[in-house]
């Protein structure tokens, strides 16, 4: 049978050389930074304004102002109302968009190089001079509020808010989402909307980032001509502290009881790391290890050997302070703590143990070799430098990338697991049926029990 | 803005296998995907569910790939990969650093020549767990998880092989033997009835090589069973209506409407239409539903493309808290009757067509993309070099072509109504538990996580 096919596998020919783009750094004479970023053979550039305010730097009271905020800039400026704003950037084939989240602020568009300046211009207006109409930050406002309700009804979208509930303490902004929780959204106005943007709008910390076919195209010119007007507004607040404290000293599971489901939603973590944290490669290969490849110890358990998800994985998100660790599956409800076993069999094993070398080469090689094909377009490169300004990155971050990962070691990756990873105080969430676990005992060797029944969600 | 003109060879081995190959050298990547004409329109009943378990079972090796080796040796090369199946197909694909493209090659042809060779009841038992998680995560206790499965259902009939869903039935999935598996294997899985597109930083006179190396070899099947006729009349010939009581907070509506074949123009004319209708916050429906009446929460419109017999457009829409199920249901019916009764205007139009154009232009950046479609213009029409021509046909669509595609397909007696509400006892939906708002349109089941 097999002669009909070649059985020697064959072996790689000589990688081409990969250089991250280069980018150039300018300012304008108001302090704003440009990144003018070449990528030759790519005409539709991807633009990026990034403003250093996040959901992290607003008051626990009006949390999700940054979200609603970055929302409600295309809502109308001091020249357009929403519809014409929304209409010019359509007959220049741009998409236009802004957003928020824990770190920062940020209005882009994608837009054919030759009509550039002109979607810019419309980038500019909405970043700089938004109006923010009481009717439309209203309506926002409702939708985010509807948007909660559906929240509630998602086992995904619960089960991830009560896990960071349940990791950090109250005072910790991490501990809510981002966009805000119903008691906090529902006294928002527009006033709270400009407040929030306005902590963002320095010049001296705001960086526009262009990447794409930038031949014959003046980026600095074409930011002196938009950009440079841009003046401090009041309220702007330098980066804040932020608490990201754990709030378990032990284990605890917390079980959200949604009768009947068919599978259970499952969550295992702790508050991660920063950012900015010096074991970043070392971390980075271990959760590739642990949660990232599809080979990875979770997936390969629960997946590939168990059949008890359609897919196992874990990770850092990793923010300006210490964003959650989690690992993460959905489970059909009869394997649920069997599932849990494995979950926390794995996480331990790669604190007692060494990875296997051929683990580590995997991971290593699957990081370095995958990070070409992540650049191959104009959006991912814009969007990484982007995250440098974020967390104040130095230029050659990404270019030094694959070999900072290369030269991790086994005992580097021990060293992050034993670090990084802390069973004795994880929270073990879940939303489930949890009636049909054998009357929720078997869950109590995991740690003290607590279950909590959602009432139904309200009817529209 | 010109979109560059993708380039490509266009050839078969003696054994039937078209491949074709498109260079391109501005990234060290390059993108592998091949297309089997096989997916969940060629099962019979009793055996739905089984194109994507087979999909699934092509990842647990072959004569010489371990269980799960396909996968760790693509990402070990630095490599990106799935699978997929939908109702005309099934797709496998691996974007690479460009010096491992021998490898996807390999890879390929050797379950292309010898799955049955590492076929085991353990494996099949095992991806069987899987699948019916998937079909648990992605459908079960999903938002509104089951709406597709229902418009298929009312807008195709039982004996029509797009009634039921690509993700099948849990019984069906439980009796899927090995026996099944190999011949589903030996009857579909053949150089003959498959494309294999390579595009990026390849040198074709290697790739050439290569493709008559690793795939030469494997026979074909002279006796692919041809499908049944397929057509259907063009309109459903009446309304059906359904209430799906689900465990959801807000209520939701869903239109669909059967509708030309994926390639006829009026289909292309319906995409169109679907961005000028709820494309983004210009669009008409996005204005008058969510912000001008604010009586939801969010509008979708969009179409599914199929070849055998007619296609689906359908719309989405989540009402508000406090308004009436009704009134959603009468604004949107009346803005699909507008584009029927008056054309669009020239403005719009121009709107839609400038989207239109920087889509495509994104699109076609990515090696990946222009593999994934070169491969489905080669087996959908025989034609790769529709790539070329399918933006100028989208440009191509008149506001007349509007109006006629909008009075032939949105016809109250051509539509499915489902309306899903939140149920009024605890426990009347024991077996679905609710979701929220996704936004996701469907796409093609994954094999891989």
């Amino acid at each position: 049978m097999s002669e009909i096919v070649v059985a020697t596998r064959p072996t790689p020919g000589d990688p081409r050389p990969y250089l991250f783009p280069t980018f150039e750094r300018s300012r304008l004479s108001n302090g704003l930074t440009v990144i003018a970023v070449p990528i030759p053979g790519r005409p539709l550039v991807t633009a990026t304004i990034v403003l250093r305010n996040g959901a992290v730097d607003e008051a626990a009271t009006h949390a999700g102002a940054t979200v609603l905020a970055a929302r409600a800039l295309s809502e109308g400026t001091k020249r357009f109302d929403a519809i014409a704003l929304v209409e010019a950037a359509e007959r220049l084939g741009a998409s236009i968009h802004a957003e928020a989240g824990w770190d920062s602020m940020s209005a882009g568009v994608e837009v054919p190089a030759a009509r550039l300046e002109p979607a810019l211009d419309l980038l500019a207006e909405m970043v700089a001079e938004p109006t923010f109409p009481p009717p439309e930050v209203d309506r926002l406002r409702d939708e985010r509020l509807n948007d909660l309700l559906q929240a509630r009804a998602d086992p995904r979208r619960r089960v991830d808010e009560a896990f960071v509930d349940t990791i950090y303490t109250a005072d910790s902004p991490y501990h809510r989402p981002a966009a805000g929780l119903r008691g906090t959204v529902e006294p928002l106005a527009a006033d709270d909307l400009r407040k929030a943007w306005a902590r963002g709008m320095d010049p001296g910390r705001i960086t526009l980032v262009v990447g794409g076919d930038l031949d014959g195209v003046d980026v600095a010119g074409i930011a002196e001509r938009l950009f440079a007007g841009w003046r401090t507004a009041p309220g702007v607040v330098g980066a804040s502290s932020i608490v990201a404290e754990a709030a378990l000293t032990s284990r605890l599971v917390r079980f959200i009881h949604r009768p009947g489901a068919v599978q259970t939603e499952i969550r295992i973590g702790h508050p991660g790391v920063p950012r900015r944290t010096p074991d970043y490669p070392a971390i980075s290969v271990m959760s590739t290890i642990l949660g990232g490849l599809f080979n990875s110890r979770l997936n390969r358990n629960l997946r590939e050997a168990k059949g008890y998800t359609y897919g196992a994985g874990a990770g850092f998100d990793m923010r300006r302070a210490a964003g959650p660790f989690v690992a993460r599956a959905a489970v059909n409800t009869e394997v649920t703590v069997p599932a849990i076993r494995e979950m926390l069999l794995e996480l331990d094993r790669m604190r007692t143990e060494p990875v296997a070398d051929d683990e580590l080469r995997a991971a290593r090689d699957f990081l370095i070799g995958v990070f070409p094909l992540r650049f191959e377009t104009p959006g991912p490169v814009v969007g990484s430098i982007a995250g440098l300004v974020v967390h104040d990155l130095p230029d050659d971050e990404l270019s030094t990338y694959r070999a900072r990962i290369e030269a991790v070691s086994r005992e580097d990756v021990w060293a992050a697991a034993r670090e990084r990873i802390d069973l004795e105080r994880a929270g073990i969430v879940l939303v489930g049926d949890a009636d049909a676990i054998e009357g929720g005992a078997p869950l109590e060797e995991f740690g003290p029990l607590e279950v909590l029944r959602d009432q139904d969600p309200p009817s529209g | 803005m010109a979109i560059p003109t993708v380039r490509f060879t266009d050839e078969r081995l003696p054994n039937g296998l078209r491949y074709i190959i498109a260079e391109d050298h501005l990234a060290p990547v390059v993108g592998v995907n091949i297309w089997y004409a096989v997916g969940s329109k060629h099962e019979v009943a009793g055996k739905t569910g089984f194109a994507h378990l087979f999909e699934h079972v092509m990842f647990q090796g072959s004569a010489h790939v371990a269980k799960s080796e396909h996968i760790a040796l693509v990402q070990a090369a630095g490599g990106t990969m799935n699978g997929t199946t939908w109702l005309d197909r099934t797709n496998y694909f691996e974007t690479m650093p460009s010096h491992e493209l021998e490898l996807a090659l390999w890879l390929e042809a050797d379950r292309m020549g010898t799955l049955p060779d590492a076929l085991s009841q353990e494996n099949l038992d095992n991806q069987r767990e899987v699948v019916k998680n998937e079909k648990r995560s992605s459908y079960d206790n999903r938002p509104y998880g089951t709406w597709n499965e229902k418009l298929q259902a009312h807008l195709f009939p039982p004996e029509h092989p797009y009634h039921h869903p690509t993700i099948g039935s849990m019984a069906d999935l439980d009796a899927a033997s090995l026996d099944d598996v190999t011949t589903f294997f030996r009857t579909y899985y053949a150089p003959n009835n498959a494309v294999l597109a390579i595009v990026g930083d390849v040198d074709a006179a290697d790739a050439r090589r290569w493709v008559e190396r690793y795939f030469g070899r494997i026979p074909a099947n002279p006796a692919i069973p041809p499908l049944g006729d397929l057509s259907l009349p063009p309109t459903l010939g009446g309304e059906r209506r359904e209430i799906v009581e689900d465990r959801v907070p807000l209520p939701r509506i869903y239109l669909g409407f059967r509708a030309p074949v994926f390639g006829d123009p009026a289909f292309d004319a319906l995409e169109v239409a679907s961005q000028i209708l709820a494309g983004g916050k210009g669009s008409r429906l996005y204005r008058r539903l969510v912000r001008d009446e604010r009586v939801a929460q969010d509008v979708v419109m969009f179409t599914l493309g199929f070849i055998g017999g007619a296609s689906i457009a359908a719309g989405w829409a989540t009402v508000r808290p406090g308004v009436e199920i009704e009134r959603v249901e009468a604004i949107f019916h009346d803005e699909l009757d507008r584009l029927a009764r008056e054309p669009v205007t020239d403005d719009e139009l121009a709107r839609a067509r400038a989207l239109v154009e920087t889509d495509e232009l994104g699109a076609l950046q990515r090696v990946e993309e222009r593999a994934d479609r070169l491969a489905m213009f080669a087996t959908l029409f025989d034609d790769p070099e529709l790539i070329n021509r399918m933006l100028d046909r989208f440009l191509a669509v008149t506001p007349a072509a509007i109006q006629a595609a909008a009075t032939a397909v949105f016809r109250p007696d051509n539509r499915v109504v489902l309306t899903y509400v939140p149920v009024t006892a605890p426990g009347d939906a024991a077996a679905l538990d609710a979701a929220a708002l996704d936004g996701d349109e469907p796409t093609a089941d994954e094999a891989a996580a």
